[in-house]
């Protein structure tokens, strides 16, 4: 089976230096992958990289076996790739009515886009007149997921979604997310630590320093960073 | 929209005062149906062409985060392409009007976006408002020299002259009709655009994060680009609109734009309903003023003038926190690498004084020959440099945002020519200086809660109201009177105003005033300027008076431009209102930025361009450079997209390794030429590396160790 993205020997950075030295991921369609790692290993990079916000100086990123080094980001998204940024994916001078009416760009129309982000979210509902900047953290989050949840992704990149929000909203997101994955979207989510994908993730990679250094079980992958941090 | 207690306290005031004013005023004309119903109608027609013109301004800032300034310009420049096209070659009106304004505009804003506005994302803002005041002058300078002269023009208005309809007595002709639809259908439509259509809320989306744009699948490129080409298409529609009102002449037509500054602050540059009630008081205001009120000789401009005063009372009185300031006015572009030493600056000044004496003794033949006139070209360029030099503290190094330094250099004209214009006395000069330093106290107060564009669009309406009230007064320029300045009368030498003698005591004041400012700088006060210059809140925090700071500064800049508009009054002999105004400031702003405006040398460059463009000008006689003095430092001005650190900048770095003790410019060019990292130590926030510890610093955080050894022998720094 073609992985819906495969990256081969990626190398990429800013301004001429590397940041991500060569590294290797599959992911197959319905997977659900676990990027963690520590601050400044990147993990921002990558997703950046496979988004088409940066091109690689090296290796190749293929979405169903094409390789689309250098494609633009907006057509990576209408082709499908959506990227939940770190911090607060959203417009914060649009209401959040206009930043659903933004997600229409993927092909989606404003009309089911908003019927399905309202009945996942009802609190977003209530709200659609009010300027995202306004938002809590937590509904700003769920507007940007919204997104991701609404216009039918192939390849569903989240960065850090857990960042500054209550546990309780993370456990809602991340369920919400499961609920994606068993309709069969390929997630690749970024956290810093195992905990809060353990639920989803059916297979987690470090990262450190730019390289790949352990795959595996995320059970098994929490339990030896959490050795490392502590040992650390 | 909030307004706090004080925003009231000030609009309470400022009616007040309106309501004042008028009583005082009240030219005893009859109030009636007749004469307030012609007012409402000619009123409502001004204050359409208003809103017309700042919904330009407000889709431009709302869908691109820029505040064009060359806006006014852009539509005169329409304007007169349609006015080509119409009346010159006879083409049926809908056609020519079509061809401009959904054809040429759009294709010029586009040509602009990615020629101009692209490479300005992400600067600083000072950058912004000097590329967007140069391209003011730019499309000024073309519109002069493609359509030269004022040959007969004659645009006509839509449907004729005459005709029309009656309305409470008054004739409303058709084509102010139109224009009064036009504006309230913009208004409409253009709220419709930007908050219910896709591209509209997709413009908006750009200015809030490009990046996020594209991840959504919209092309950032694409509706930036479109945001440009609707701004350029409005500005089209308002120029030609304008045209048959105002006349179709380049200065005219472009201050129409610069006067509707003011219904756009109004609306806070978003909001079009605002925008539109604004431009609605700024027609009828005007208008009221001529049917009713009578100001006596020199505030015969008050009516011309109320945008102006509405501008600066609007952008001092709104809520502060809603002025949306993208930015900052800390330009990376402005940051202080290294401290020049005095030894350094009394050296270059030296040189300066050797140079001027030499060629104005004709030591230098074939220059003189090439300039001509020679000796007064280069009086007028030390004083213009003595004016830019005004701006180095202020601007460069506190990044206190001015465009009126020619009201401030007017201001020291009509002092010298008060205190000492009969005796010509030195002592006249310092009396100018020290009595034009309250003036830019004054303008110090906006600039206490003002930064960025609104402390330029406040410094912009001070510039307009010096010139539209202050220097018509008969009691401050009697220009029918004849006054005449006497020539210098200085330590026992009387020097002309342009003669030899005149020159060389001016290239001797300028080194001065350079040698007196890196004094300054280097100073501990000197520090204060560059802390705020930074970051006013950390500033703040370390217990430096903002107020205190800032009028020093102010002050400080006004006295050396008032000093040195005596010395243009000298020059000039006699003085006229017409030497001080808004658009002659511009280019002096602009060309020392150009030069790079933390520089001192940057105001020399200047005052070295200023008469270059002059000559150029004149030896080639070419009539196509019949604008140069406009073309040119608008187009040096746009350039600065391309090179934002100024010119004077390279020029040193180029030129300080080859002098012997510089050291430390050998080893940054070393620096810089042996590593790539240069980039990120920009993007850490610290700016360039200036002194060896600060390399040492950076290079431990950055964890460069072996690139250059950690510390320089010393003795090769002592050995020299
Ligand atoms: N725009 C940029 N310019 C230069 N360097 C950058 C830029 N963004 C990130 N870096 C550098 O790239 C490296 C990797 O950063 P990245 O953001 O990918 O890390 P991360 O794993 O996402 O960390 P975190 O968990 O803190 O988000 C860091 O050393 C960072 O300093
Ligand atoms: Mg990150």
């Amino acid at each position: 089976m073609t992985p819906v993205l495969e990256l081969r020997d990626l190398r990429a950075g800013y301004g001429g230096i590397d940041v991500i030295h060569g590294i290797d991921l599959r992911i197959v369609s319905g997977e659900v992958v676990a990027l963690l790692g520590p601050n400044g290993a990147g993990k921002t990079t990558t997703l950046a990289t496979i988004s088409g916000q940066i091109s690689p100086s090296g290796g190749t990123v293929s979405l169903m076996g094409h390789n689309v080094n250098g494609a633009r980001p907006d057509r990576l998204a209408r082709a499908g790739v959506c990227l939940v940024p770190e911090g607060r994916g959203v417009f914060p001078n649009l209401t959040v009515r206009e930043n659903l009416i933004m997600s229409t760009y993927t092909g989606v129309s404003i009309a089911s886009i908003e019927e399905r982000a309202y009945e996942l979210f009802p609190r977003l509902g209530e709200r659609r007149g009010q300027t995202a900047g306004t938002l809590s953290g937590g509904e700003q989050q769920m507007l940007a997921m919204s997104r991701a949840m609404t216009t039918d992704p192939a390849l569903l990149l989240l960065d850090e979604l857990s960042m500054g929000l209550a546990p309780m909203i993370v456990a809602e997101l991340y369920e919400r997310v499961g609920e994606l994955a068993q309709k069969g979207l390929s997630i690749l989510i970024v956290e810093q630590f195992a905990q809060a994908v353990l639920g989803v993730a059916d297979r987690a990679v470090v990262m450190v320093n730019g390289e790949i250094r352990t795959v595996g079980a995320p059970a098994e992958v929490s339990r030896q960073l959490a050795e490392a941090y502590l040992g650390g | 929209m909030k307004l706090s207690p004080a925003n009231y306290a000030a609009i309470a005031l400022t009616v007040a005062g309106a309501i004042a004013l008028s009583a005082l005023n009240w030219s005893g004309r009859p109030v009636s149906v007749a004469t307030v119903g012609s007012m409402l109608v000619v009123g409502v027609t001004l204050g359409s062409i208003y809103a017309v013109s700042a919904s330009g301004l407000v889709v431009v800032y709302t869908t691109t985060g820029v505040f064009n300034f060359a806006q006014g310009a852009m539509g005169m420049y329409w304007a007169f392409v349609y006015w080509e096209l119409r009346f010159n070659r006879n083409w049926p009106a809908p056609i020519a009007i079509g061809l401009v304004v959904l054809v040429m505009a759009p294709l010029g804003g586009v040509v602009l976006d990615r020629l101009v506005m692209r490479r300005l994302r992400g600067t600083p803002l000072v950058l912004q408002l000097m590329v967007t005041v140069g391209l003011m002058l730019g499309f000024m300078g073309l519109a002069a020299t493609q359509w030269k002269g004022d040959r007969g023009r004659n645009a006509q208005p839509f449907f004729g002259r005459t005709g029309g309809f009656e309305l409470l007595g008054v004739n409303v002709t058709w084509h102010r009709f139109t224009t009064i639809c036009v504006a309230v259908l913009l208004a409409v439509l253009l709220r419709l655009l930007l908050h219910r259509s896709r591209i509209g809320v997709a413009m908006r989306a750009v200015v809030d994060s490009r990046s996020l744009t594209s991840l959504t699948g919209a092309n950032p490129e694409i509706i930036s680009g479109l945001a440009w080409a609707l701004g350029s298409s409005l500005a089209a529609v308002a120029g030609i609109l304008i045209a048959p009102e105002s006349g179709l002449v380049v200065e005219l037509l472009t201050l129409v734009v610069v006067d509707a500054f003011a219904a756009a602050a109004v609306g806070r540059l978003r909001s079009f309903p605002l925008t539109f009630l604004g431009a609605m008081v700024l027609g009828i205001g005007q208008q009221f003023i001529r049917s009713f009120l009578d100001f006596p000789g020199g505030f015969s401009n008050a009516d011309r003038a109320l945008p102006t005063i509405l501008l600066f009372v609007v952008v001092l009185a709104l809520p502060q926190a809603k002025l949306h300031i993208r930015g900052t006015a800390a330009a990376a572009s402005t940051r202080i690498r290294r401290i020049t030493p005095l030894s350094d600056a009394a050296l270059g000044g030296l040189a300066l004084i050797v140079v001027i004496v030499s060629w104005s003794g004709g030591l230098v033949p074939f220059v003189d020959e090439w300039t001509g006139t020679g000796v007064n070209r280069g009086v007028t360029m030390m004083i213009t440099a003595i004016i830019m030099l005004s701006l180095v503290p202020l601007t460069g190094w506190a990044g206190q945002v001015n465009f009126a330094p020619l009201a401030f250099a007017g201001f020291g004209a009509v002092m010298f020519l008060k205190v000492a214009g009969d005796s010509g006395q030195a002592w006249g000069l310092v009396m100018a200086a020290l009595l034009t330093a309250p003036v830019g106290a004054l303008m110090a107060l906006p600039a206490v809660r003002l930064q960025g564009l609104y402390l330029a669009l406040a410094s912009m309406a001070f510039a307009r109201g010096f010139e539209l009230l202050f220097f018509t007064q008969s009691s401050v320029i009697d220009s029918g009177a004849g006054e005449r300045i006497a020539s210098l009368h200085f330590a026992g030498w009387q020097l002309d105003g342009r003669g030899r003698g005149y020159l060389i005591f001016l290239t001797i004041v300028f080194a001065a005033g350079v040698v007196g400012l890196i004094a300054l700088k280097r100073s501990r006060y000197g520090r204060r300027w560059m802390a705020i210059h930074d970051s006013e809140a950390a500033a703040a925090t370390l217990g430096i008076s903002l107020v205190e700071t800032k009028v020093i500064v102010f002050g400080i800049s006004a006295a050396i431009a008032g000093f040195g508009g005596a010395l243009f009054g000298i020059q000039q002999a006699t003085l006229n209102p017409s030497q001080f105004t808004l658009l002659l400031g511009l280019p002096i702003v602009l060309l020392l930025v150009v030069g790079g405006v933390a520089y001192p040398a940057a105001a020399l460059f200047g005052g070295v361009n200023t008469i270059l463009f002059i000559v150029i000008k004149e030896r080639l006689g070419w009539s196509w450079l019949s604008a140069l003095e406009i073309l040119g430092p608008g187009l040096m001005a746009v350039a600065m997209v391309v090179n934002t650190r100024g010119a004077v900048t390279d020029m040193g770095r180029a030129f300080s390794p080859l002098l012997p003790w510089r050291h430390d410019a050998r080893d940054q060019f070393r620096l810089e030429h042996a590593t790539e990292r240069e980039d990120e130590v920009g993007e850490l926030g610290l700016g360039r590396p200036f002194t060896r510890d600060h390399v040492n610093d950076l290079d431990r955080q950055l964890g460069i160790v072996d690139l250059i050894p950690a510390s320089r022998p010393t003795e090769s720094r002592g050995g020299l």
